[in-house]
């Protein structure tokens, strides 16, 4: 989760699985954009000698639509290439103090490349990634590392590549051990004693694409967002992807894997979670390579999932309302394939068309709010999820609420969700790095010395 | 390609070349000539269909898609060992 590992053929290829993909207004700036996709699940911070990185043979993208037919009108392209400096056999040699140290033996670059309308343009060449966060030796400032990382694109853009502390929270544990939620264990089919969540992405790192682009980039008039909400204009659809290339021969004499053909996508990612709790197992891996606008094909899957039927088995006695319900889910489906059309919301729409696909969609009229609610629209902060994503959401609880029933009388005002279904949740709070106030926002990554292995067990409660 | 098989692989085009003179005449491939255009870096070369005519040819970053069932046949021919 989000969507770590979350289908089968990608969660054997983690260099392109995508976890999670961000798109808010800039809390200060709000005539620019955040976009974030993040990438390599679960890096344990000591997970060396060989420690995270992007991959040279895969083209991670961010893309953005800006019309009604769901394609991909802007997209940024970023390519990794990884140099070798010296012969010795470690990832560094001696403190790294700079992003250019020659002590770093294993450095990275890339290269953004925006194509817009089909026309490609190179944004910018050769730019450093930071080294992962090896340890107090190796990396006794990481904070300057990483803000060494941060390029300036000219008029209030940015771009950063790196690891950072993933910041999302989930009890994997539990939800993915018959749909456990622990405060709420009693009520379970197999009950045990309540208790909190456990953040399983606590002290985890990822690696993230990021970019600060100003609303005219994104528009299809190449005008800036206006302050009108009810505007469609103002209404963009993001998502990220990973791509590989469609053949690969494994050259023996380099040891290692050769490209050829043209990249095709392997992984993708709009909304939290869609993949991993609304498309069954045996469509996943084809989900991830499918464009986004042949969603309708999953229409089904949103507007009947199965962990609306599987709550009420789970917990018996507990969603007797939204047991009942058989009608398709126009709520989630509005909130994820189509966007929320005016009138729903008061104040607020994300519509994007009749077109069928799993993006965020963010209404850059909407203000960014200094105050911001986790719950978004769903806890009357218009500024957060499903309205884009920021990193604050706490997405689980808002889709699990979702899915339980209390969008239902969104669109459908003969419904009364079940009790439970406003007050259901993981148990997880934001456990994870401190967040940045400005860009990229995502904290600083864990390190490898300063990691401690957490606690397990086979049997029993650890 | 090893030199066996590229000799095997022009053993068989040469099968193919003799056993009808009209298909030789349509497509030209009785001898191939290098074209100015010819892809000059590593070729992957996939039939996915035994019984069809599709080639696909991945190249630097470009999939070039063959309806050439000669050409499948004289793959599948080199590729039995042929």
């Amino acid at each position: 989760m989000s969507s770590h590992r979350e289908a089968p053929e990608i969660s054997k290829d983690p260099v392109a699985d995508g976890t999670d993909t961000y798109a808010f207004m800039h809390p200060t700036q709000p005539d620019t954009v955040v976009l974030i996709a993040n990438f390599i699940p679960l890096q344990k911070p000591d997970g060396g000698p060989n420690f995270y990185e992007f991959a040279d043979d895969v083209l991670y993208e961010i893309h953005v639509s800006n019309t009604a037919k769901s394609e991909p009108d802007v997209t940024y392209q970023f390519r990794f290439t990884t140099e070798v400096r010296g012969p010795s056999f470690l990832y560094n040699t001696g403190p790294i103090t700079s992003i250019s140290d020659k002590t770093w033996n294993r450095p990275q670059y890339y290269t953004l490349t925006r194509v817009k309308n089909g026309r490609s343009k190179v944004l910018a060449e050769r730019v450093p990634v930071p080294p992962v966060n090896v340890g107090v030796r190796s990396t006794p400032d990481y904070e300057v590392l990483a803000g060494q990382a941060v390029r300036n694109l000219g008029g209030g853009r940015k771009v950063f590549a790196g690891q950072r502390a993933d910041a999302f929270y989930v009890d994997l544990g539990s939800i993915f051990d018959l749909g456990a939620l622990r405060p709420f264990n009693e009520a379970h089919l197999i009950n045990m004693p309540n208790m909190g969540g456990v953040n399983a992405v606590q002290s985890y790192n990822v690696h993230s694409i990021a970019l600060q682009v100003r609303t005219a980039d994104l528009t299809k008039d190449g005008k800036p967002a206006s302050v009108v909400v009810r505007d469609r204009r103002n209404v963009i659809g993001v998502w990220a992807t990973a791509s590989r290339r469609s053949g690969r021969v494994f050259d023996s004499r380099k040891g290692r894997y050769d490209g050829k053909g043209p990249f095709v996508q392997v992984s993708r990612l709009g909304n939290p979670l869609f993949n991993e709790v609304i498309v069954p197992m045996g469509r996943k891996d084809r989900w991830n390579a499918s464009p986004i606008n042949k969603d309708a094909d999953y229409a089904r899957f949103v507007q009947q999932p199965e962990l609306a039927k599987l709550l009420p088995v789970l917990y018996p006695g507990v969603f007797p309302n939204l047991a009942a319900y058989t009608k398709p889910r126009a709520d989630l489906d509005a909130i994820l394939l189509t966007g929320i059309p005016d009138g729903v919301v008061p104040g607020f729409q994300n519509y994007t068309g009749p077109v069928k696909s799993d993006m965020l969609r963010l209404n850059m009229a909407v203000p960014p709010n200094p105050d911001p609610n986790p719950l978004g629209v769903v806890g009357g902060d218009l500024a957060g999820f499903p309205n884009g994503r920021r990193i604050i959401d706490d997405v689980v609880t808002i889709e699990l609420r979702a899915v339980a029933g209390v969008t239902i009388p969104l669109v459908d005002d003969t419904f009364t969700p079940d009790g439970a279904a406003a007050a259901v949740q993981d148990g997880t709070s934001n456990t994870n790095a401190e967040l940045l106030d400005d860009f990229p926002f995502l904290g600083l990554p864990g390190g490898g010395y300063q990691t401690t292995p957490g606690e397990t067990s086979a049997t029993g409660v650890a | 390609m090893s030199e066996t098989s590229r000799r095997k692989f022009i053993a068989a085009a040469g099968v193919s070349a003799a056993a009808g003179s009209a298909l030789i005449a349509g497509s030209g491939r009785a001898e191939a000539v290098p074209d100015p255009r010819r892809a000059q870096e590593p070729v992957l070369a996939l039939v996915d269909d035994h019984r069809g005519s599709v080639v696909r040819l991945l190249v630097g970053e470009r999939e070039i898609v063959v309806e050439d069932r000669d050409l499948v046949t004289r793959i599948l021919n080199a590729a039995g060992g042929n």
